[in-house]
This record gives structure tokens, sequence and C-alpha cells, in this order.
């Protein structure tokens, strides 16, 4: 170039000394970065909290809708929280319909046996002013609550596009989420930081971080992992397995050694897909998929604190559509599943899909949405068997 | 994996936003043709001003709900394009074959595996908290050591200045996103190095296409020329001439 070409000796000088602190400083920075770190440390693993191991049975104590905000028609994707004081926390969607420009995610507390009346967390308005930049249309949100008390929430928010648009917004609320500050917008992809989208709980490590299940939605699905240390930053992203027809991972411990994700199918073979990691969630392997069925809906899967699995997911039988079945089912082993119950049932088009759940206590509380119009939620009382009250 | 943090993000986002939009509408408006430095500071300026503006009335609104952050090195490479333009050179050097090849390389491998169809996780590599600063550590040195050293062949010192600052940048602030891919990388960047990759195999072809006319004119001149010549050397008139 002519213009570096003719510079002159002190111009080179001037070059040269910009280049060395420029790179004084790269090493500086890496090198203080480095030395910060913890060293030699193995990544956390997943929290293992087991009382009264053995066997339980479930008794379903009520059933309700929680109440919808006025005039939103539409409502999916709950997912639950809990809260100091056995109460718990509800988030979803609700507006005229799915990726309406009316779309917001609304909040719910359950304290003393009630829903509060529900309040607005997040709108893309709110959204794209705290952001500095657009926000097309909202999507399913994700809690965790840490162990400060801090309620962690995700939030689908996309870009240009349909929902494989999509980025991950994470915010904040340090008021048990009366309110919520966007701490940023997760980095997942290179692709303008598009396609990734959160639908199912997160899972508790021994250092008080956790696992946030992601998922990569455009043309192929693939399940991620993003890990967090207990401040909240984001400590490392990886792919759950090789599958390419895979989505929304709940992710399960089965041991102090081993992880388990069970995951909804978009392929042709229609069951559960279920996927291993025995490494801390660093590495996966693709297991054969449960002999479930999976007509591409969401599953959700926790692992009680006595020791046992349950999996809510959308079984099909006796001309039961994809959604119109919802069966919560136990495991000892996360491979063979026993049915307990159906959760909702109707006729074939009717839609009871996206469940979470959550233990509080010696109560299992489920939501999941209703006919897409309403969040339903139920309660269990859970019991070591044989025990009578 | 250390992430920026949001009002850091938001200032890149409006100060790299307004340097590709300036050298995107220089770029439309006159080709590579020259700008005169008061139209050039005028674009620029009104660049910064657009998107100063506060919500949507800023292109950065939009420019951010599309792609979010400028790659540290687009911007580099834009700065390096208006720096060129603000000197009337009309031959750039913004994105030489070389630079062009390795981005081309790297972001078909990167994108082919954040697409999934490869599970090597290259892009969370770029997380790490070895490799990406040994990587970023070791581009400063050497695009340094190539700005230094660039004397004579000054072609290499204006994108490794463009390096240098991108790695600068995500080395001191994190920015753009804390992955050093998206420091070096975007689908924009990608796609400028795939025009200039093919505007220089079109350039190569057509200069070896006027190469061969101009091989070909030459021999058809040469035997022109040639011709009376060799005729006239065994012309038997000469021996007739020369016999008398």
């Amino acid at each position: 170039m002519e213009i570096f070409a003719n510079t002159r000796p002190r111009a080179h000088g001037a070059i040269l000394i910009g280049c060395v602190l420029l790179v004084v400083l790269v090493v500086a920075e890496e090198a203080l970065r480095w030395s910060r770190a913890p060293s030699g440390t193995a990544p956390p693993l997943p929290s293992l909290h087991t009382v009264h191991a053995g066997p339980v049975t479930l008794t379903e104590l009520s059933h309700t809708h929680i109440p919808a905000p006025h005039g939103m028609p539409s409502a999916h994707a709950s997912t639950l929280t809990p809260l100091p004081g056995n109460r718990l926390l509800a988030f979803w969607w609700a507006g005229s319909r799915e990726s309406g420009p009316d779309v917001k995610v609304f909040a719910s507390t359950w304290a003393n046996g009630a829903w509060s009346a529900p309040s607005m967390v997040v709108s893309r308005a709110s959204l794209g002013a705290e952001l500095g930049y657009g926000v097309r249309r909202i999507g399913n949100p994700v809690a965790w609550t840490d162990r400060d008390g801090r309620i962690h929430l995700y939030v689908v928010a996309t870009g240009l596009g349909g929902w494989a648009a999509a980025r991950i917004a994470h915010l904040v609320s340090r008021d048990h989420g009366k309110s919520f500050h966007v701490r940023r917008v997760l980095p997942t992809s290179p692709l303008f930081n598009t396609s990734a989208l959160v639908r199912t709980a997160p899972l508790a490590l021994s250092d008080g971080g956790w696992w946030l299940p992601v998922y990569f939605e455009i043309g192929n699905k693939y399940p991620m992992l993003m890990a967090f240390d207990a401040e909240g930053n984001p400590t490392s992203l990886a792919r759950i397995g090789h599958s390419t027809s895979a989505l929304q991972p709940s992710i399960v411990a089965v041991s102090k050694d081993e992880v388990r994700a069970v995951m909804r199918d978009d392929s042709n073979q229609q069951l559960v897909q279920h996927a291993s990691s025995r490494d801390g969630g660093a590495t996966w392997q693709d297991l054969p998929a449960l002999d479930l069925p999976n007509y591409s809906t969401s599953v959700a899967a926790i692992r009680l604190s006595s020791g046992q699995f349950l999996m809510l997911h959308n079984h099909v039988e006796g001309g039961a559509s994809a959604r119109s079945l919802l069966r919560l089912s136990i495991s000892q082993d996360m491979r063979t599943w026993r049915k307990i119950a159906d959760i909702a049932r109707g006729p074939a088009g009717d839609e009871f899909s996206y469940p979470s759940m959550e233990q509080v206590g010696d109560e299992l509380h489920v939501t999941y949405t209703w006919q897409r119009q309403a969040i339903a939620h139920h309660r269990y009382r859970i019991r070591p068997e044989g025990a009578t009250r | 994996m250390t992430l920026p943090d949001l009002a850091s993000q938001i200032l890149y986002g409006r100060l790299g936003w307004a340097i590709v939009f300036a050298t995107v509408v220089c770029a439309l408006w006159r080709g590579a043709a020259p700008i005169g430095r008061p139209a050039l500071a005028a674009i620029m300026a009104a660049a910064l001003a657009l998107m100063a503006l506060p919500g949507n009335l800023s292109p950065a609104w939009y420019l951010g709900l599309a792609f979010q952050y400028p790659s540290g090195l687009l911007v580099g490479c834009c700065v390096l394009r208006l720096f060129e333009r603000w000197h009337g050179m009309r031959r750039s050097q913004a994105m030489p074959q070389t630079l062009a090849g390795l981005l081309a390389v790297a972001g078909t491998l990167l994108y082919l595996d954040a697409m999934g169809l490869m599970t090597r996780g290259f892009y969370y590599a770029g997380f790490g908290g070895s490799l990406a600063p040994i990587v970023a550590v070791a581009a400063a040195v050497a695009c340094a050591f190539a700005i230094v050293r660039a004397q004579a062949s000054n072609a290499a010192r204006g994108p490794a200045m463009a390096i240098l600052g991108a790695v600068a940048l995500f080395s001191v602030l994190r920015l753009p996103t804390g992955n050093l891919w998206d420091a070096l990388l975007d689908p924009l960047l990608f796609g400028w190095a795939l025009v200039a990759l093919v505007a220089g195999a079109l350039r190569r072809s057509s200069r070896r296409a006027s190469d061969q006319v101009t091989t070909t004119d030459t021999e058809t001149v040469a035997s022109t020329v040639l011709q009376p010549v060799a005729a006239e050397r065994f012309s038997s008139l000469k021996e007739q001439v020369g016999g008398k």
C-alpha cells in the first residue's frame, strides 16, 4: 500500500511502539485472566440430593389453571422455579397468538395454596429497550433460582426471522421475581448468534452453578448444554451427542458420574431420544431411543429426592393425537418407564403439552399448556410406598 | 469463558455499525472512485449520528435485530477501507486474496459445524480458557511482526492492523461476544471474503485471457513482420539479384 510505503521513519517508529503496546496489552490481559482462572479443578458435577430412598406413591391433591392475564387468549410454555417458604414461581408466555407482537412473558406466585394474579415480566419492547436493538418476537421462558435466591430467567427472543432466528436473553431478579433486568444475550452460535432456544429446566451443580439445556433448530436440530457458575456467568457450551433431529433436552443426574438427557424427537423414528454423559457433561454419547412414542413434543424429566425418576410426556395410543394425552411415568433407571397417571386426556386434536415439574418438599407440582389457552397446574403428594399419611 | 457486559456491547454495536454503514454507503455511492475528504467526513459523521439515535429511530436497532454485532475484523477492515478512501486510494487492500482465502476456509468449517453438519465444536472452542487466549496472543504477535516488517511488502500491513485491532478488542474487553470466532469472523465478513475471492478469480482469468490475446496478437504481428523477411531471406529474387 502506497500510503504505508511512504511512511517516514518517525511514523514507522510510532507504528512500532503502537504494535508493541498492543501486543503487551493482549499478553497482559490474557495472562491476568489465566492466572485468576481456577486451576486443576475438575468440572462441577450435578448435585444429587437423596432423602427417603425407595419407591414412592403419588396422590393428586389439586388441579387448577393459573389465572390468565386479561385479554390474552393464547398461553404456552410454562416453567417453574422454587421460592423460599415452599412457594413457587411460574412463568409462561401469553398473547393474542404464538409469535404475535403482543406476546409477553408473565409470572404468577404459588403461595398458601393459591396462585397470585399474573404480572408482566418482559415484552419485546422492554427487552429491546434494554438490549439496544430490536426483538421481533418473544418465546419460551426458563427459570432458575440460584443458591443466593436470585432468579435467572432465560427468554427466547428472535431476531429477523421465525424461531430459527431465536436468541436467548438472560434476565436476573434480586427481589424474588418482582423485577428483572437484562444481563446479556447468551452467545450460542456464530450465525449472527441465532437459532438457539430454551425450553426445559436447568440442572443444579454441586458448586452452586447449573446447566441450562439449549437447542439449535435452523434446518438440523440438535441439543446443547450451557454451564453457569454460582454467580450466573456462563462457563462453557457443548453439544449433546451427534443427533441432528433431537431437541429440547431434559437433563437428569442418574449418579455421581452419569447424567442423561431425554429429548423431543424430530425424526421419523417418533420415539423419545436419549443421550448420556459420564464426564460432567463435556462429552455425550447418543443412546438407543426410549420405548416411548414422541411425535415431536416436549418432555420434562426430574430426579425425585427418593432417587426415582419422573417424566412427563405426550403418549400416543388408542386414537390419541400427538399432544392429546399427557402422561406421568416413573422409572428406577431412566430406561424402563411405568405409567403413574394420565395427567390430561382428550379427543384427538386436543393439546396438553410443554410440561414442567418441580418437587417442593413432599409435593410435586406439574404445569402444562392447556389447549393453547391457559396454563394448567396439578399438585401431588409424594409418599414413600406403604406410608399411610 | 469471560463475556463482555451489556453496556460495552451496546456501545461497541453502535460504533461498529456506524463504521460498517459508512463503508457501505461510500461503496454504493462511488464504487471504487475517490470521494473527497469533506464528503467522507460528512458520511462518517452522519453514520455516527444516525447510530446514536434512540430506540428504533436508529439503524443500529434494525442491524442489531438482524445481525446482532459486527465482528471486530469486519469493523477493522471497514476502518481500513475508509482510511484508504481518505487518502484517495482507488485500489483497496482491505480484503487481500490471502485473507479472503483464510476467512472463506475458516468460515465454511465453522458454519458447517454450527449448522450441525459436523460435530467438532469449533465455535465452543472460541470460548475456551486456554486455546482461544493462546491463539489470540499468537495472532497478535504475528500481526505486530507483519506490520513492523512490512516495509518492503506493504500490502500486508493494513489487514494485519485490522486483525491486531480485532484481537486486542477481544483480549482486552472480550468484545463483541466473548468468543474469539466472533472477533475474527461473521457471516457478513465471510460474504465479503467470498466476493473478494470470486472477483480475484475473475480478474485473474480476464488477465490471462487478455495475456493470451496479447500473445496471439504479438505472434500474429511477429509472423506478419517476419514473413516478408523470411520470404525475402529465401527469395530467389535475391539470388537472382545477387547473381547479377
